[in-house]
């Protein structure tokens, strides 16, 4: 504290700590805002198609399109610390004996999506006059609980998905589940959990009944 | 004329202050900073909004900066007293020192 270059130097120094600590106590915070989230998926059309992975290639695979309806009320993942929220749906079911053996579940992703909090949205990747809207809806707020409701009808997959063995017809015992990803601020990402943790709760429901995949249509992808 | 200018410019880089202005300047950075720290997780909390707290944190740590870098005047309030070179009993002759042919007379 002698001169004003060691001022300089004890005062950073401290602002440092400081600073650490309070994003610590930021991180520590969320464990205070209790989690309830609540969804339900159930496949609404569901085809397979031959179609190759790329243009160039011999190769002809089963790909799986499953569209569905999802409601969802991921508002109480929406606090300070919340930056964006990714939500995405899989499809999974499990492995035939008689084939390799070796996957216990087969797990794919259909669909995904990115629902930024408003303190996050210059970070929307969108164009000039989405990102308006998107800024607009949230005028003066400084979370938005309301984004985290979907609601989505026979919503088209993102992804068409397969199997290594390039078979998925004809397939058993499907289900779709609801995941997400809280990508906080500050601190841990966290996902979807199997059971309580204090005041976060696992998510009610989430998970589709059943289904099988129908057999290869004649339709051309 | 032109040393005289430099040495001021020096002195006000330098910035130095005396010792009860160095524990002063200690403490007020600590308390300063913690209390910014606080007051910034309070608000950003109970108003639910990050960038708010992110804004008082920098913003209180500039202020905290500007109020303890330079060199203010309640850091040099009690400057340090030293004792006459050699005492009385050595005659006025002796206590002219040269150095780098400078005269530093003693008072």
């Amino acid at each position: 504290m002698y001169n004003s270059l060691t001022r300089i130097q004890n005062v950073f120094g401290f602002f440092t700590t400081v600073a650490f600590v309070v994003s610590a106590i930021i991180a520590a915070s969320d464990f205070t805002a209790p989690r309830t989230p609540s969804a339900s998926i159930k496949p609404t059309n569901v085809q397979v198609v031959k179609g190759r992975p790329h243009y160039y290639s011999s190769k002809k695979e089963e790909y799986a399109i499953i569209k569905f309806s999802l409601d969802a009320d991921m508002s109480s993942l929406f606090t300070w610390n919340t930056k964006q929220l990714f939500v995405y749906v899989t499809a999974e079911w499990p492995s035939t004996p008689s084939g390799d053996g070796t996957n216990q579940t087969n797990k794919a992703v259909i669909w995904d999506s990115i629902i930024t909090s408003p303190s996050s949205d210059h970070l929307a990747n969108l164009g000039p006059a989405t990102l308006k809207k998107l800024r607009k809806s949230a005028a003066g707020k400084s979370i938005d609980p309301s984004r985290g409701k979907l609601s989505l009808k026979n919503q088209r997959p993102k992804y068409q998905i397969t199997h290594p063995s390039g078979k998925v017809a004809n397939t058993e015992d499907v289900t779709l589940h609801v995941h997400y990803n809280v990508q906080p601020w500050v601190g841990m990402l966290t996902w979807n959990q199997d059971v309580d943790f204090a005041l976060w709760k696992r998510m009610a429901r989430g998970i589709s009944n059943a289904f099988a995949l129908p057999t290869v249509s004649a339709k051309k992808k | 004329m032109a040393d005289q200018l430099l040495e001021q410019v020096r002195d006000v880089v330098d910035g130095q202050i005396d010792f009860q202005g160095q524990k002063l300047a200690e403490i007020l950075a600590t308390v300063l900073l913690s209390v910014v720290g606080a007051i910034s997780f309070l608000v950003g909390f109970f108003l639910q909004d990050i960038a708010l707290a992110l804004k008082i944190g920098l913003g209180g740590t500039a202020l905290t900066f500007l109020a303890i870098v330079p060199p203010w005047p309640f850091f040099n309030q009690h400057p340090v007293k030293w004792l006459p070179v050699g005492g009385s009993s050595i005659s006025s002759s002796h206590q002219n020192i040269v150095i780098d042919e400078k005269m530093l007379v003693a008072r």
